[in-house]
């Protein structure tokens, strides 16, 4: 993907089925070599911009970009570079795991020596290299999960989908998912992901959408999202014996920006959302201060979530 | 699950092998269908019980049983067998992956969806060509053995064609209701009374109608005449009864090699007056080449109708589930 700067590009993107808009002029960039994370609560419109994504959908109106070549209509040649892994994925009963991923391997082109040589590897990554002689109807809802994941990786594409990765996993299962979102994108692949839970956005991914009622509320680097959405970040600090020196020391930081004193507690409001914990510590142990307790106080990307999606529906939390 | 480096795999992307792919993927579908399996172990008890029955009679009345070298030639599923082939092939192709929600899998692979439609087409033409194949195997090794000889083996390519021809009219029309509904039960019951309401009216229009002309232009068994065959050997002049419809072009594609100069003549049934014999009434006649042509020519254009329909509505599908 040398030289594609954006991996995934909708412009003015609108999905109707009958009065409803699901998806609303959405203008959506994924940049390339990223982990993108795709939030939304349930029904916000993420599946059917990634069925639009693959080609499953056609958009009312609108513009789609998909490894920089615009997708109309059935264009199966762009989805040679793009691994999908529909939310909770169906696959024929009466084929074995091996067979599913041989079919859909030779369906990409692969040669035969490749598929032999790439399907017990990818078996194995997703922990079925046991299961993978027995057919896919006697698969439990996670392991039907994880052949899902296997098949989008079959044929080493550019840019990986996956929708809903986790639902229906265990509590292992999801971190297994986790790391295997991580390890693809060290691979130098895209990784757009959509979710509805926002711990798993927050562990992995660098960029975040987050889309409500086919409306794009906000879209940029995790970090700006957050810095964005969760207002600042505030110490609570008791220091031993609180100085006034102590307080203007503090308040000179460049990253500092109001400082209340109550007792022997300072509350510091911080301007950046990165860990200045052990800065600041330095600074009052300098001034002769003794930290007895520090604690931060801030919003968490899922309390922002919330209440961004509670005020795109006019002040009701949803 | 284990992160595992992988090599980058090189990946060649011929069209045709990305076809040989939907047809395997169909083809496994296809032989693996309880359904299909059943059908088959169907097929094969009737050609048993239609070799076996004879020899059980004739046995138990004590006469032997006459030689007939056009055994094997003359066999063949028959309507109900053409319709039911085609039934469990490809009721549940299009709309089966619809409901069980594997079209989603299988439209996101870099397989256009006319490369989809047509490889499930020809996996079912696939399967169809060697079914009727071992069923014709059995049939004329069983004929042999209790009939004796056969005659006119070298025709059999044309009675397998013909009888792929016949089905493919029903296995067009039950993609197309299974395409536009996404249902496999929608194309299953909307066939069968589609076949049935056909195959009981035609009978009926044949014999009391002087329409019954229009049964050649309708799926089935079409109108029924008597062939009239001139100079057959010692015999002179005999009669054959034949049907005209779509499903009897392998039939009739036989009779028009061995007769081809042979007509076909409809009758119908006269008012019913007590007390007097029936009145068959003789309507027309038509050179058995035109009644072969003519049914080949509509199922041709049944066939190439309802599989437009059909492709056009997968084609145009959206997957919203």
């Amino acid at each position: 993907m040398f030289g594609l700067e954006f991996a995934i590009e909708t412009i003015d993107l609108t999905k109707r089925y009958g009065h409803l808009t699901a998806v609303d002029k959405l203008n959506l960039r994924v940049k390339a070599n990223t982990i993108h994370g795709f939030l939304g609560p349930n029904g916000a419109g993420k599946t059917t911009t990634i069925k639009i994504l693959v080609g499953l959908l056609k958009p009312n109106e609108g513009i789609v970009k998909v490894l920089g070549q615009e997708t109309r209509g059935d264009n199966a040649d762009i989805r040679l570079k793009i691994g999908y892994m529909p939310e909770l994925p169906k696959f024929p009963k009466h084929l074995t795991g091996y067979e599913l991923l041989d079919i859909y391997g030779k369906m990409y082109g692969l040669p035969k020596t490749a598929r032999r040589e790439q399907i017990p590897k990818l078996l194995e990554m997703v922990g079925l290299k046991e299961r993978g002689r027995d057919r896919i109807g006697k698969y439990s809802k996670g392991m039907q999960q994880r052949i899902g994941i296997a098949q989008a990786l079959i044929n080493e594409p550019e840019l990986v989908i996956l929708d809903e990765p986790s639902l229906g996993l265990d509590p292992v299962g999801m971190v297994e998912v986790r790391e295997l979102v991580k390890a693809i994108a060290e691979e130098g692949k895209t990784v757009f992901i959509s979710s509805h839970l926002l711990f798993e956005v927050e562990q992995v991914c660098s960029h975040v959408t987050i889309i409500h009622r086919g409306v794009s509320l906000v879209s940029d680097t995790l970090q700006n999202v957050s810095n964005k959405l969760s207002g600042p970040t505030t110490l609570q600090i008791e220091v031993a014996k609180l100085s006034d020196s102590i307080v203007e020391t503090v308040k000179r930081l460049p990253f500092v920006s109001n400082v209340s004193q109550d007792g022997n507690t300072m509350t510091i409001e911080l301007e950046t959302r990165d860990d200045v914990r052990s800065q600041i510590s330095q600074e009052i142990t300098k001034s002769g201060g003794v930290i007895v307790s520090m604690n931060v106080k801030g919003q968490s990307l899922e309390e922002a979530f919330i209440q961004l999606v509670a005020k795109s529906h006019g002040g009701k939390t949803v | 699950m284990n992160a595992i480096k992988r090599k980058r795999v090189k990946t060649n992307r011929p069209r045709i092998t990305r076809f040989w792919a939907v047809v395997k993927y169909e083809l496994l579908w296809n032989i693996r269908k309880k359904k299909f399996l059943g059908m088959v172990i169907v097929a094969f008890a009737f050609a048993t019980l239609g070799l076996t029955l004879p020899v059980i009679l004739s046995n138990m009345i004590g006469q032997p049983l006459s030689q007939n070298p056009d055994y094997a030639i003359s066999s063949g599923a028959g309507a109900l067998g053409f319709f039911l082939f085609a039934l469990v092939t490809v009721m549940n192709s299009i709309s089966g992956e619809f409901e069980s929600g594997t079209i989603v899998s299988l439209l996101t692979k870099p397989v256009s969806r006319t490369m989809v439609f047509l490889g499930k087409l020809f996996a079912a033409f696939i399967v169809l060509l060697s079914t009727y194949t071992v069923l014709f195997l059995y049939t004329t090794i069983g004929g042999t053995l209790v009939y004796g000889p056969q005659n006119n083996l070298h025709l059999v390519p044309l009675t397998l064609l013909g009888n792929i021809i016949s089905t493919f009219v029903w296995i067009a029309i039950v993609l197309a209701i299974g395409s536009l509904s996404k249902s496999s039960l929608i194309a299953a019951l909307g066939a069968f009374g589609i076949f049935i309401a056909l195959f009981i009216s035609a009978p009926i229009v044949s014999a009391f109608s002087d329409q019954a002309w229009i049964l050649t232009y309708v799926p089935g068994n079409g109108a029924s005449g008597t062939l009239k065959i001139i100079n057959h050997g010692d015999q002179g002049i005999i009669t054959k009864s034949v049907s005209t419809g779509t499903d009897n072009i392998a039939a009739n594609l036989i009779n028009y090699i061995l007769y081809p100069s042979s007509n076909v003549t409809f009758f119908k049934i006269g008012a019913f007056t007590p007390g007097q014999p029936l009145q068959i009434i003789e309507l027309y006649a038509e050179p058995l080449s035109l009644v072969l042509l003519r049914s080949t020519a509509v199922a041709v254009t049944y066939i190439l109708v309802f599989l437009f329909i059909s492709w056009f509505a997968f084609k145009r599908a959206e997957v919203l589930e």
